[in-house]
């Protein structure tokens, strides 16, 4: 029988248009354009919430401004709080593992391609609902963590943004467990022939890790906010002055202390793709970082109440929560030490992901021992609720989830668009992005020891000014940056150098198919023989484009 | 007598305190020297705010020098996890650079293919003893300090219940009166006045939001919440003034609400206290 080599077809609106049909988008099971949606989303709530952040910044900048009134800056500070953790950082890296992940080990698409429309079509719906607050009388305005009482009936007036934002977040949550239930199976059940466990790629590993931590948590985040939404409208007394405000914190940081790592670990991921790449060396001590990974999703789901250090709690469960949280330093500390073991002896390009990835690794170290001295009950007493904690947690979600981001995007960029990000552009984000971010965080820390809370929306006190002035400069040199950033991004979509398919000499199988993919993402699935199947076949010289012979049609 | 300003009462403890804090400045300035090696661009800000140290409220890397046993307590646990925490900073920070300087594509002679090591047991083991060491050994140290300072106190000289409200304290004294320390954004509140050298129990009480009392230079904060009770304590060494803040975003006129602490000696406060008790039982008062 004779065989002919025969590309498989493509879907015709897929292979016509980008941009059209608009049903293409709206209804799409692609889990690539699905994955494209998710990043838009993340990037756009990056504009929103830094615009937040600009104006919270301009009202700090000297004592005893008013550019907004004090009800309006608490608006605010909740409002930048929630869109960058719920929906900047968390869709963006949803978006990426949703691309990434089934590529990398070489399936096809999702497991549950109409759960994964569904779990992304809830996330638009999420965030108007939270938005939708602010034409309700006000939104939220106690803050992202929405502490009871503070939010119930009898200290919001007529106002239902608490209502939106609780009905927004249990939104959210559904669509996290979905995408968590969804990562997990594909994970589980599509790998390639050849793709062992322990030979995924460490990005995979890292989904797998974030998404048990979202699954156990997300329902208890869901079930906080009914019961607030039971106080509100039932007349229930779950978190009210007469009820257990307390029990609300309990609730709220068993999410909200997992959602640091479900935050921080798809970026820990992305570290443990670049760094081999461009320092041509495998990653040291696989075994130890899948290991290192599982240590903190088991760490993190204990450590939640070390964010109530004050609210007077026995002090033998104090210093439960206080070595858990430091032991934390023990499975990051491993997967740092691993890291610049991987570099070391490397020869390594510096490339613009991976500059962003040494940013990363410098700032966040910044942000891991700062850590250490809030997890120490005593001196957490001084340093809780005060701007310390602020650069603290910017050190950790922009340091580390921010910086990961950037680094994963200019890395990603030519696998999904077909076209390099301009390295010019890309160096000035950086340098700008890293000279901005530490001048606004590094002496925030100060601020916080000479006693400034957070969440103030102004201050008499002199003696700030100085500091603060210089943190609003910085912020703006930021903006700055991030403005670069999303030219780099349209101007190199449309008009950018033509990447190729595997521009960097990737490891992994991302890289074993056309720039962007097809929507059958291989035509012939490569063979996996370790956890760098990409690096195996170079070196054997084999190719891996070439397209899979099937039997002609008789 | 109006109220010093916070900066004021720091710069007033440095001078009284100077061997301590002479020690805090080494520490800064070797935060600082490590810090502009390796981002001098970056530090360009800080290094200008570091020029004006000396001033009262400039840029400091260490609490304010504290009046109080148990913020002393706070204090010296900051210095000795500052210690390992330097030493680690700097040595994880000169690796990077190692790294970034020596391991360049460019420093590589032509051609270079770097050994493909896959780990090493013994250095991953190494380096998870390491960290696990130093952090066992922080933890008991903080923990010491928390049972030390931290548990509810049972002899002391007497208690003040402290009650914070939208959007202020009131404090109210064993002979019988309160004193309202209604918030004002400039701060020039009422003062809350205390004996020196008297260990003082304060009874946290929330009656509406949580709010947390908070005076840096005395000690660490304690949250007043509705329903139970809190407790801390302070035994200030000095006739002074301190300045704090409610820490806990309480509503609309949370910077509103400021603290005042005021320490009197002994025989200035009883007097303090009769002028109280005669002002207030001028007024008609519930029986």
């Amino acid at each position: 029988m004779a065989t002919t080599v025969q590309v498989l077809p493509k879907p015709k609106a897929y292979d016509d248009t980008f941009w059209k049909p608009i049903t293409l988008w709206l209804t799409t099971t692609d889990h690539k354009l699905i994955g494209i949606m998710y990043m838009v989303t993340g990037l756009l709530s990056f504009i929103i919430g830094g615009i937040f952040a600009l104006i919270i910044r301009l009202q700090l900048a000297q004592p005893n401004l008013s550019v907004v009134d004090h009800e309006t800056y608490n608006q605010l500070i909740s409002a930048h709080g929630v869109t960058m953790i719920f929906f900047f950082v968390t869709i963006f890296l949803t978006g990426i593992a949703n691309y990434m992940v089934p590529i990398m080990i070489g399936a096809r698409d999702m497991a549950f391609p109409r759960v994964n429309l569904l779990g992304f079509w809830l996330i638009p719906v999420s965030i108007l609902l939270y938005y939708g607050g602010f034409f309700t009388g006000g939104a939220l305005n106690a803050g992202w963590t929405g502490y009871a009482p503070l939010t119930e009936k009898a200290y919001q007036g007529h106002s239902l943004g608490v209502d939106f934002w609780a009905l927004s977040i249990i939104v959210w949550a559904i669509s996290g467990i979905m995408a968590s239930t969804n990562f997990l199976t594909t994970i589980v059940a599509l790998r390639a022939p050849g793709m062992k466990l322990t030979r995924l790629p460490l990005f995979v590993w890292a989904q797998i890790s974030t998404s048990i931590l979202l699954l156990i948590v997300g329902a208890p985040l869901a079930a906080a906010m009914i019961l607030v939404e039971f106080d509100r409208q039932l007349g229930t007394q779950f978190f009210t002055t007469q009820g257990r405000p307390v029990l609300y914190q309990h609730l709220f940081w068993f999410f909200g202390h997992p959602e640091v790592y479900i935050m921080i670990l798809p970026g820990f991921g992305m570290i443990s793709e670049i760094i081999p790449v461009f320092a041509r060396k495998p990653i040291f001590g696989y075994i130890s970082m899948v290991a290192a990974l599982f240590g903190i999703v088991f760490l993190s789901m204990t450590v939640w109440a070390h964010h109530m250090f004050t609210v007077g709690m026995n002090t033998w469960v104090e210093g439960f929560f206080m070595l858990m949280t430091m032991l934390i330093a023990v499975p990051t500390g491993i997967k740092f030490f691993n890291w610049i073991a991987t570099a070391w002896w490397g020869s390594i390009e510096f490339t613009v992901p991976m500059k962003f990835v040494f940013g990363f690794l410098a700032t966040f170290l910044i942000g891991g021992i700062t850590g250490i001295y809030l997890a120490s009950v005593p001196v957490d007493t001084q340093l809780h609720q005060s701007y310390y904690v602020v650069a603290h947690l910017h050190y950790v979600l922009f340091g580390g989830s921010v910086f990961t981001i950037f680094a994963g995007l200019y890395y990603w960029f030519p696998k999904i668009t077909g076209r390099m990000l301009n390295r010019t552009l890309g160096e000035w984000n950086f340098w700008t992005l890293f000279v901005g971010f530490n001048g606004t965080f590094l002496i925030m820390h100060t601020l916080g020891l000479e006693g400034m809370p957070r969440r103030i929306a102004t201050y008499a006190n002199p003696a700030w000014a100085a500091t603060n002035a210089i943190i609003t400069v910085s912020s703006f040199l930021i903006a700055f940056s991030v403005l670069l950033f999303f030219i780099n991004i349209i101007r190199s979509w449309y008009g950018g150098e033509i990447a190729g398919n595997d521009p960097w000499k990737g490891n992994t199988l991302e890289w074993a198919t056309t720039s962007p993919p097809p929507p059958y993402n291989f035509a012939k699935v490569p063979p996996v023989r370790s956890f760098m199947p990409l690096r195996d076949l170079r070196e054997a010289g084999e190719d891996p484009y070439e397209p899979a012979p099937v039997p002609a049609q008789v | 007598m109006p109220p010093r300003s916070i900066s004021d009462s720091i710069s007033g403890r440095v001078a009284a305190r100077g061997a301590r804090s002479h020690g805090a400045d080494i520490l800064g300035a070797v935060t600082a020297r490590s810090l502009l090696r390796l981002w001098p661009l970056a530090m360009l800000p800080a290094a200008f705010a570091l020029g004006s140290c000396e001033a009262p409220g400039g840029v400091s890397p260490i609490f304010p020098a504290p009046v109080s046993p148990n913020g002393q307590g706070i204090y010296n646990t900051y210095i000795g996890i500052s210690i390992p925490a330097i030493i680690i900073f700097i040595g994880v920070e000169l690796a990077l650079l190692w790294v970034v300087i020596r391991y360049r594509r460019s420093k590589q002679p032509a051609g270079y293919i770097p050994p493909q090591i896959h780990g090493n047991t013994r250095l991953e083991w190494a380096w998870t003893a390491a960290p696990l060491i130093v952090v066992l050994a922080i933890a008991g140290y903080s923990f010491a300090e928390l049972q030390k300072d931290f548990q509810p106190v049972t002899t002391y000289d007497f208690e003040i219940a402290v009650s914070g409200h939208q959007f202020g304290w009131s404090y109210t004294y064993p002979e019988g009166f309160t004193v309202h320390q209604e918030g004002t954004l400039a701060g020039d509140v009422t003062p809350f006045v205390v004996p020196v050298n008297k260990l003082i129990r304060l009874r946290l009480q929330g009656t509406d939001v949580i709010h947390s009392w908070w005076v840096p230079a005395i000690s660490g904060k304690t949250d007043a919440v509705p329903g139970y009770d809190n407790f801390t304590w302070l035994k200030i060494d000095t006739v002074g003034t301190w300045r704090g803040e409610c820490a806990e975003l309480c509503g609309a006129g949370h910077s509103t609400m400021q603290i005042i602490v005021q320490s009197m000696s002994q025989y200035d406060y009883e007097r303090w206290v009769r002028q109280q008790l005669a002002t207030q039982n001028a007024s008609p008062k519930p029986s």
